[in-house]
């Protein structure tokens, strides 16, 4: 039987094990993905995801379709529900039918796995996403990613490009971030090849293991990561490159993993961060008092070091600002975030 | 309005009991309901000369929960005892608790829970809360476990006695245990050590019905021994049951016995 870990260690990557699945298979353009339980469960995620993607520019329409279980499924079993809404749903030829489970379905035992080994014609993902079995966001995330690179092809020999694993969809700044890890590997001359998951279509998917090196989003996906080394020999870096430090060695790592020189594109960034500080110059001295429901990321080393840099202070009295939730992604991510300091002291 | 419930081990005969118990209740003129809680539907058939009658969540299944009338989920029987299946799903699927639940929501919307003695025939066992849902809602106040002196039905019906337990002492309780009724196999001590039994868990046995051949007639026969063979000496069993439940008003909060104690029990009155 498995447990959950207390209210006082709750966190927000603790939430719900089907919203951190939905965040990976709502990516995949082609896919429907099949939530087997009651409308809420669909909704609620439905009004998340499409007030995410407003938020990063695309205002979409997220396509999940509940099984609608009622009172009549939970005591009669939904199976059968389940079964007619993937055949209504293969009618509409997807590239794939993701299905997730919900903690309703489970606790009735409902064999969703046989239902969805049956033939639709059309591929049928099973992902089993009941939160109460003890997962949290980051499992339904890190299962989504798991399953799907399991169904990958397999290759022979390394190809040329990089693959990105496991992009945060839900922050605000997630093309942001891709851009930035997008322009340091540029800058040694590599390419990206497959966003695995974001913006891509099922059959993409089956290229996860043909990239020569697999950068993770974070260190949490460390499993993902592991499982495409070991299927594929791929090496990966364990996360995006955090501040200005952070750029400098992801740099240095992705050389040493792909034998690249990296002098040259090292110094570039070091001489693009000092003129990226020199231009905030204004800020030199400044004094901010921060929201205090984010003082704890003051500890993020990064943030700390670029604070130090331009000498700013804090103080409860100082124009008030916020740390963003998650670290600050290479050096345009410390750029963003000085350039929000600055109009708050120009306010 | 009287509310009893049967709760003990599968196959110890709570149906017989409960059905010949309601027909003894209605010959004396009573207004009888009976409610069958399991999934097989097959706590009244007796009561309905073999008909199996249509369950509620069969009808709530086909028409829609708003369009379930009385009429159709209650049926009048031998002795004029109107009769109730709960039904549920399909061996294997879903969840057969909730079904309990939805059944009494939509009973008590109808009203249709209503007379001078209403009669629970529960699952074998209070697995989880849907099947305790009698116990735990008000709608059994008082409970009376059948058992024989067989270890097994003694096993579920000390199990019973927990949940008793566990729910009288919820603020707005009104169940309680009323007795126990001892379904006989006509094992050698076994009138004692039932009776020993029920002293031991804070009760008191209420019955002792002995195994008798008439009830197997009457089942064959497809009627309760009531109106199978009113004049057997079985009859008069059930008879002299309906009185006592009828006029019981010693009920009290089970004390539940370990496992041990029970064996030990057994082993004290087996005559080996």
């Amino acid at each position: 039987m498995n447990s959950k870990t207390s209210h006082s260690s709750s966190q927000r990557y603790e939430g719900c094990t089907l919203t951190g699945a939905l965040s990976i298979t709502t990516q995949v353009e082609d896919a429907v993905t099949v939530v087997h339980g009651p409308e809420g469960c669909a909704h609620h995620n439905v009004s998340l995801l499409h007030a995410a993607m407003a938020e990063q520019g695309h205002p979409a329409i997220p396509k999940i379709v509940p099984t609608r279980l009622s009172e009549q499924g939970v005591i009669f079993g939904g199976e059968e529900d389940l079964a007619a809404t993937l055949r209504a749903m293969a009618d509409r030829r997807p590239g794939v039918i993701f299905v997730l489970t919900t903690c309703i379905t489970e606790t009735i035992g409902d064999d969703a796995a046989s239902v969805c080994s049956e033939d639709y014609g059309v591929p049928v993902v099973l992902l089993p996403t009941a939160g109460f079995l003890g997962g949290c966001f980051s499992d339904g995330l890190n299962a989504a990613l798991t399953t799907m690179a399991a169904k990958a092809d397999p290759v022979e020999g390394a190809g040329e490009t990089v693959t990105i694993i496991g992009e945060k969809n839900l922050e605000y700044e997630v093309e942001e971030n891709f851009a930035e890890v997008e322009r340091l590997l540029a800058s040694l001359g590599l390419e990206v090849g497959l966003r695995f998951v974001r913006d891509v279509r099922y059959a993409d998917l089956k290229q996860v293991g043909t990239g020569r090196l697999n950068v993770l989003r974070e260190p949490s996906l460390a499993p993902v990561g592991e499982a495409l080394k070991e299927r594929f020999g791929t090496p990966y870096i364990s996360s995006f490159p955090i501040g200005l430090d952070g750029s400098i060695a992801f740099l240095e790592e992705v050389g040493t993993l792909l034998g690249l020189r990296t002098d040259g594109a090292v110094r570039r960034e070091e001489e693009r961060q000092s003129a990226m500080l020199d231009s905030f110059a204004d800020l030199r001295g400044s004094v901010f008092s921060i929201d205090p429901m984010t003082f704890r990321a003051l500890e993020c080393t990064p943030v700390r070091r670029v604070m130090e840099a331009l000498d700013l202070q804090v103080d409860s009295d100082g124009a008030g600002v916020s740390l963003p939730y998650s670290p600050p992604v290479g050096t345009a991510g410390i750029r963003r975030l000085l350039h929000r300091w600055r109009r708050r002291v120009h306010a | 309005m009287k509310q009893i419930a049967l709760y003990g081990k599968g196959g110890i005969g709570k149906s017989t009991t409960s059905a010949n118990l309601s027909a003894a209740l209605g010959a004396k003129g009573l207004d009888v309901l009976q409610i069958g809680c399991d999934p097989k539907r097959d706590s009244t058939r007796m009561l309905m000369q073999g008909v199996w009658i249509p369950t509620v969540l069969d009808l709530i299944r086909e028409k829609g929960e708003d369009s379930v009338s009385t009429d159709e989920v209650v049926r009048k029987g031998f002795a004029g005892v109107r009769c109730v299946e709960a039904g549920g799903p399909e061996p294997g699927i879903g969840c057969a608790g909730r079904g309990i639940i939805a059944t009494f929501r939509l009973l008590e919307r109808l009203g249709a829970l209503q007379g001078d003695v209403i009669v629970y025939d529960v699952l074998g066992d209070v697995v989880c809360g849907g099947f305790a849902m009698p116990m735990r809602e008000g709608y059994a106040e008082e409970v009376y476990l059948v058992t024989s002196g067989e270890l097994m039905s003694l096993y579920a019906a000390n199990n019973i006695a927990k949940a008793v337990a566990r729910l009288a002492k919820r603020s707005k309780q009104t169940c309680s245990l009323a007795g126990v009724i001892c379904n006989a196999k006509n094992m050698a001590g076994e009138e004692e050590l039932v009776r020993e039994f029920a002293r031991r868990i804070n009760s008191e046995m209420v019955a002792y019905i002995p195994r008798s051949r008439t009830v197997q007639l009457a089942e064959v026969h497809k009627q309760t021994v009531m109106e199978y063979a009113p004049d057997s000496e079985q009859a008069a069993v059930y008879q002299e049951l309906a009185g006592r439940v009828l006029t019981n008003d010693r009920t009290s909060i089970p004390t539940p016995i370990e496992m041990d104690e029970l064996e030990d029990l057994a082993l004290q009155f087996a005559e080996i």
